[in-house]
């Protein structure tokens, strides 16, 4: 599963917002048909790197190859181009645009008239309210209602069926099971394991690592903007796991020293 | 039908509230002035004003929609006109208009690089800009005036291009209807609509979208001062002079116009048919000073006092609608 070269390769990133150094020297690989959790408190610089790998941060140095080709260029509009979808905590709807427009935002599908593009309204509506009720978008909310009427579930459904729609090659889910409930939050992990199984390569970062050592293949846990562990889940415990989390890079330290 | 049925129609149509306060003024004003206001001649009059300014406000109201802000349009204005006078008395009329907008065109894409490039503050930015093209505008009549010669204030290019009317109505405001149509058509139906209001929304989300969010307000800062510059060709053919003012303070009435017509100044939401409403109510507003006899030097003052008046009516109707 993990043979052959890695489809996503961080080689020593580094990342600075002016003085703060938010990625320190950080160096991953990541396998197409891989599921991935990406572990740490907040501040450990998880969504950071995922914004490099989503092309909304450029990095300060190091380097980052997308199927064996060097990225030169960061901008989402290039990662999503390659097929890169990623559901983020914070940004990704427009809270005065409506279901249907959000849903589609960069890649609105068109009907040209004399060449002109249109909107395709009719397949924005449609595609859209099919694909989000499954993640748990009530009934009486269509798809022309604006985002912001929305409670978090329900805008976090939109996100996640944006990229069930348009998945392609990496789904990177920040936190994606926030504001759901028990069922839908059963839904979207059932989800993350079945794209894997589609040969996708799935990063999902959480905080909780019991629940996602049981779906992902390798865990990767990060501190204060740095990478302190990356273990496959079948030769460590979501307990051992725990432990680094709580420990920081004292114990990876330890167990080098020991080695 | 029950006040809170209403509710919904109020929210998802922001220009409900202008269009309450145009209806209540034109009452007021048919119904104060003995028919020296609610008459044909003065309703093209109003329409004509309002064509130009409604223009300009149509360009503004795209910028406003993209969260930035272009308060260098009265000076676009000028310069449109004068560009347009100094060549229609030497190449065709319509040539002339294409140089206009070409210019405005170019003062938008200037304003545009400005802010997308180095992330300085629209208001700033277009602040400056005002202040050089009314600079560049008076330096070059140098205190006189530009105007087409009457003999040559003839020609179907030239009465096409303001200098004309067709069925009663200034030739600039079947303008105003075309680009008001296609501006409508292109915010609402086509993708390039939709990732303007997006960008207005939240230019974060777009940007993680993969909108290209400075290309889309270098779009919006062109298309604005491309009208502004038409604005004012039109505006130079229905006088057929202009001296180095023209335009001054109509930046003022064009923001409000938005403003009053249900355009968020942050951005995200835009009604140009609101907008419109809002030059309207402006324009209006001045003929009636005009018709009533109010001294010019107190126009300002009570244009200020209704425009408050009427953004303070329309606040209030909007936070009723938001309310549960």
């Amino acid at each position: 599963m993990t043979n052959g070269h890695p489809l996503i390769q961080v080689k020593n990133l580094d990342l600075y917002f002016g003085a703060f150094h938010a990625l320190k020297n950080v160096s991953v690989d990541f396998h197409a048909g891989e599921l991935v959790g990406l572990v740490g408190d907040n501040g450990a610089g998880k969504t950071t790197l995922i914004r490099v790998l989503c092309g909304m941060h450029t990095p300060t140095s190091g380097e980052v190859y997308f199927d064996g080709q060097r990225v030169e260029k960061f901008h989402p509009k290039l990662a999503i181009d390659q097929g890169i979808e990623t559901i983020q905590q914070s940004v990704g709807l427009c809270d005065n645009l409506s279901i249907a427009r959000n849903f589609y935002l960069g890649r609105e599908p068109v009907r040209r008239i004399l060449g002109i593009p249109f909107l395709d309204f009719t397949t924005m509506r449609d595609k859209s309210t099919r694909v989000i009720r499954q993640f748990g978008l009530r009934d009486n909310v269509s798809a022309d209602d604006e985002v912001e009427r929305l409670s978090g579930g329900e805008r976090q459904s939109v996100k996640i069926g944006r990229a069930v729609e348009f998945r392609n090659r990496v789904v990177i889910m920040d936190e994606p099971t926030n504001h759901l409930s028990v069922r839908e939050r059963e839904h979207v992990n059932e989800l993350a394991v079945q794209l894997k199984k589609q040969g996708l390569l799935v990063i999902y970062i959480t905080h909780d690592i019991f629940q996602v050592h049981k779906l992902a293949d390798r865990i990767v846990i990060m501190e204060n903007g740095e990478k302190i562990e990356d273990a496959s889940t079948s030769k460590m415990t979501a307990e051992q796991l725990e432990e680094v989390i709580r420990q920081g890079g004292r114990v990876v330290e330890r167990r080098e020293a020991l080695s | 039908m029950s006040l809170a049925a209403i509710k919904p129609v109020v929210r998802r149509h922001a220009e409900i509230g202008i269009l309450l306060i145009a209806v209540a003024l034109v009452a007021f004003f048919s119904a104060t002035s003995d028919g020296r206001w609610a008459n044909a001649y003065n309703f093209a009059t109003i329409l004509q004003v309002t064509a130009t300014l409604g223009l300009m406000t149509l360009g503004v109201a795209l910028v406003i929609g993209t969260g930035e802000i272009d308060i260098s349009v009265g000076s676009t204005f000028g310069m449109g006109a004068l560009v347009y006078l100094w060549l229609a008395s030497r190449i065709d009329p319509s040539a002339a208009a294409l140089a206009a907008v070409a210019v405005g065109a170019a003062i938008g894409l200037l304003n545009g690089l400005l802010v997308t490039r180095t992330g300085t503050p629209s208001l700033i930015i277009t602040l400056g800009t005002l202040m050089i093209f009314r600079g560049i505008a008076i330096a070059l009549t140098e205190g006189f005036s530009f105007s087409i010669p009457y003999a040559a204030r003839k020609g179907w290019s030239f009465e096409i291009l303001g200098g004309g009317e067709f069925l009663g109505f200034n030739t600039a405001l079947y303008w105003l209807i075309l680009i008001l149509v296609v501006l409508t058509v292109v915010l609402t139906a086509m993708p390039f609509g939709n990732r303007l209001l997006a960008v207005g929304g939240s230019a974060a989300s777009a940007h993680s979208r993969g909108i290209r969010v400075g290309r889309i307000k270098l779009s919006a800062f062109v298309i604005c001062g491309a009208l502004a510059a038409f604005a004012g060709t039109l505006e130079a053919g229905k006088l057929g002079f202009a001296d180095g003012s023209m335009g001054r303070l109509m930046e003022l009435q064009a923001i409000a116009s938005c403003v009053l017509g249900g355009c968020l100044l942050a951005g995200g939401r835009v009604s140009l048919i609101g907008a419109l409403l809002g030059a309207f109510v402006l324009s209006s507003i001045q003929s009636y000073l005009v018709v009533v006899g109010v001294a010019p030097q107190w126009f300002l003052l009570f244009l200020g006092i209704i425009v408050v008046l009427a953004a303070y009516g329309d606040q209030s109707l909007r936070q009723w609608a938001l309310k549960k």
